[in-house]
């Protein structure tokens, strides 16, 4: 591995594992002065570009502080009153949430507490009980599972969503390769859908919703089978989403990351209060 | 206009890729038109009609089961269900265009003293009726045995039943039999035109019907509002 | 030398040479890792070295600022901060009663 090869892939691997952009411009910059200097290879100097930025990370002990984020936007998503029953079983009563553009909104809760339904109703699938939903904006939903044709290949789904959307041939499929590979993916030209693993059909589910750059986004634990650093990717982009003044919601059970979101709904907590 | 045609391609190239399902449909009306070469000429090719719809019309079911999963999405990504609708349609019925010419060309070459013209236009009601009638089953049962199951009732029925009595009208392929015995056994045209209205009835009505069912499950929910 | 051992006792006192050898006047990774060695405490690799001024500059016992280098790209170069010059003297009165301690236990007769 050459010097340039290495120091972009430590540049990537610092992005994964949470460092933010400028101490990244920094470390590389370091890196690159010492290797220049001593001439010798970097796998030998610092070692593979993953394990030095890990230990980059964790000499930062915790997260890089983010900068303070500008103001939120204007109302994107207003779901108030939302209740839904099933065979006589309350699975939500009454559940408000507001997302802004520029915000992202976590939804949690036990299994069964109806983060899916919640969603599914905001994204206009389902319908509850009782309660509306206004949408300001258009509308990208990422399904848990399914919301792919098995018989497709990546590309062909690119143009299939993207038509809906608006978007020519080319287009559809730049926008689809982009999205693609912020999350570190490579689409195959003809790899149809059901040949494609788990996790790596998610990330085409993932980059469908976002086609044509709707402004709310309804994520329906949309990482599962993603590897450790497909997450923290899939994270980064949800940030970076919102920083582009998107209005996120993100049905998820794992808690680690509820720090860096605006807004938690927790679902299992309205349930219980009500019970 | 683009929207439907993307449908209809995605559609198209969905049924290419299963090629099992393509082969078998395939030979499928050629089983039927076998079976009876030996004994009776004409009832091959009443055969062969019947074999075509229940072909097309399984494939329909299929290819309508298979969207349904997808369908819901591509709604929320800007298609209206017209669109939807009318691109597999489109899809399905090329289908069954280039699936019945082969066999068009069979009759041609295999039978004499028939009237060929007729035929064509049992074949094409047939590719007209099949495809939403398929369509329609996959729209109004959930899975796809039980839409099987009522295919196989329907041809069935259709190959038992007496054309002439008045309940048989009521079965999707009826004209194929009435147009068939104006085509083969050279019969009156009272025969023709009945056929020729219940089948444009069905094909209509069935389209319609599909259409709709679409449009109800795929409607923009109350409680939603878009500003 | 048993390499896997210095590695072990190094780990322990690395983030004490380095602000000892910056406690002496500013200095920059490579210049570091050059001095460490000229000590004869071997070859501390970036890899290692990098983390350890990272985390004295996070904690805020050294400080860090870039500065065009005569020659060649710019350098980060790094500079004990007086917080950082109390932490050493303090763990430096520590390291030798350490070490005493452990000379001792090494130089012991053993009784007959």
């Amino acid at each position: 591995m050459n010097h340039n090869a290495w120091l972009a892939a430590l540049t990537g691997e610092l992005r994964r594992h949470g460092v933010g952009p400028d101490l990244t411009g920094h470390v590389v910059a370091e890196a690159a002065t010492h290797l220049a200097k001593s001439g010798e290879s970097p796998l030998r100097v610092f070692g593979p570009p993953d394990a030095y930025a890990r230990a980059v990370a964790d000499s930062l002990g915790g997260p890089d502080v983010r900068p303070p984020r500008r103001h939120p936007g204007p109302v994107r998503l207003a779901a108030r009153g939302i209740t839904k029953r099933y065979r006589g079983r309350t699975v939500l009563d009454r559940v408000d949430l507001t997302v802004r553009a520029g915000e992202i909104a976590a939804v949690v809760g036990a299994n069964g507490a109806g983060k899916s339904t919640f969603l599914r109703i905001c994204a206009g699938l389902l319908s509850p009980d009782a309660g509306t939903v206004a949408v300001h904006g258009t509308l990208g939903y990422c399904p848990q599972d399914g919301g792919t044709a098995e018989f497709l290949n990546p590309d062909e789904h690119f143009v299939l969503i993207g038509a809906g959307r608006g978007l020519g041939r080319a287009a559809a499929r730049r926008a689809g390769r982009a999205g693609a590979a912020a999350l570190e993916w490579t689409p195959p030209p003809r790899t149809q859908a059901r040949h494609l693993s788990g996790g790596t059909r998610q990330k085409l589910n993932l980059v469908l919703a976002r086609l044509g750059e709707p402004d709310v986004l309804l994520l329906d634990e949309p990482y599962q089978g993603f590897d450790r650093g497909t997450y923290l990717d899939f994270w980064h982009e949800v940030w970076r989403w919102r920083d582009a003044g998107k209005a996120v919601v993100v049905v998820t059970h794992l808690l680690n990351q509820l720090d860096r979101v605006d807004t938690v709904l927790d679902l299992t907590a309205s349930r219980e209060r009500d019970a | 206009m683009t929207r439907i045609l993307v449908v209809a391609e995605t559609a198209l190239r969905e049924l290419v890729r299963r090629r099992t399902v393509l082969i078998i449909l395939l030979l499928f009306p050629l089983a039927f038109y076998l079976s009876r070469r030996g004994d009776h000429l004409g009832q091959s090719i009443r055969f062969v009609c019947l074999g075509l719809g229940w072909a097309l019309s399984t494939a329909a079911l299929f290819a309508g089961s298979a969207a349904r999963g997808i369908e819901p999405r591509l709604r929320l990504s800007g298609y209206g269900s017209l669109h939807l609708v009318l691109g597999r349609l489109l899809a399905l019925w090329t289908v069954g265009v280039l699936l019945s010419a082969p066999y068009f060309l069979l009759i041609l070459v295999d039978q004499h003293d028939v009237r060929y013209g007729a035929i064509a236009l049992v074949m094409a009601l047939t590719v007209l009726v099949a495809v939403p009638f398929g369509l329609l089953l996959s729209a109004v049962l959930p899975r796809e045995l039980e839409g099987t199951l009522v295919l196989l009732t329907v041809v069935g029925l259709q190959m038992v039943m007496d054309p002439a009595s008045t309940a048989t009208r009521a079965l999707p392929f009826w004209f194929s039999r009435e147009i068939g015995t104006y085509a083969i056994d050279h019969t009156d045209g009272g025969y023709l035109t009945r056929g020729l209205v219940q089948g444009l009835s069905f094909a209509v009505a069935l389209t319609l019907l599909v259409a709709v069912a679409a449009a109800v499950r795929l409607r923009q929910r109350r409680h939603l509002r878009f500003a | 030398m048993n390499q896997e051992r210095r590695a072990q006792w190094l780990r322990g006192v690395l983030d004490l040479c380095v602000l000892a050898l910056l406690s002496r006047g500013e200095s920059y990774g490579y210049e570091l890792s050059q001095a460490l060695r000229a000590h004869g405490l071997g070859t501390v690799q970036g890899g290692t070295l990098y983390p350890v001024l990272l985390r004295l500059q996070r904690s805020g016992l050294l400080t860090a600022h870039w500065r065009e280098g005569e020659t060649g790209p710019a350098r980060k170069y790094y500079r004990i901060s007086p917080a950082g010059s109390a932490a050493l003297r303090a763990a430096a009165i520590d390291w030798s009663a350490f070490a005493a301690s452990v000379g001792a236990i090494l130089s012991e007769e053993p009784k007959r």
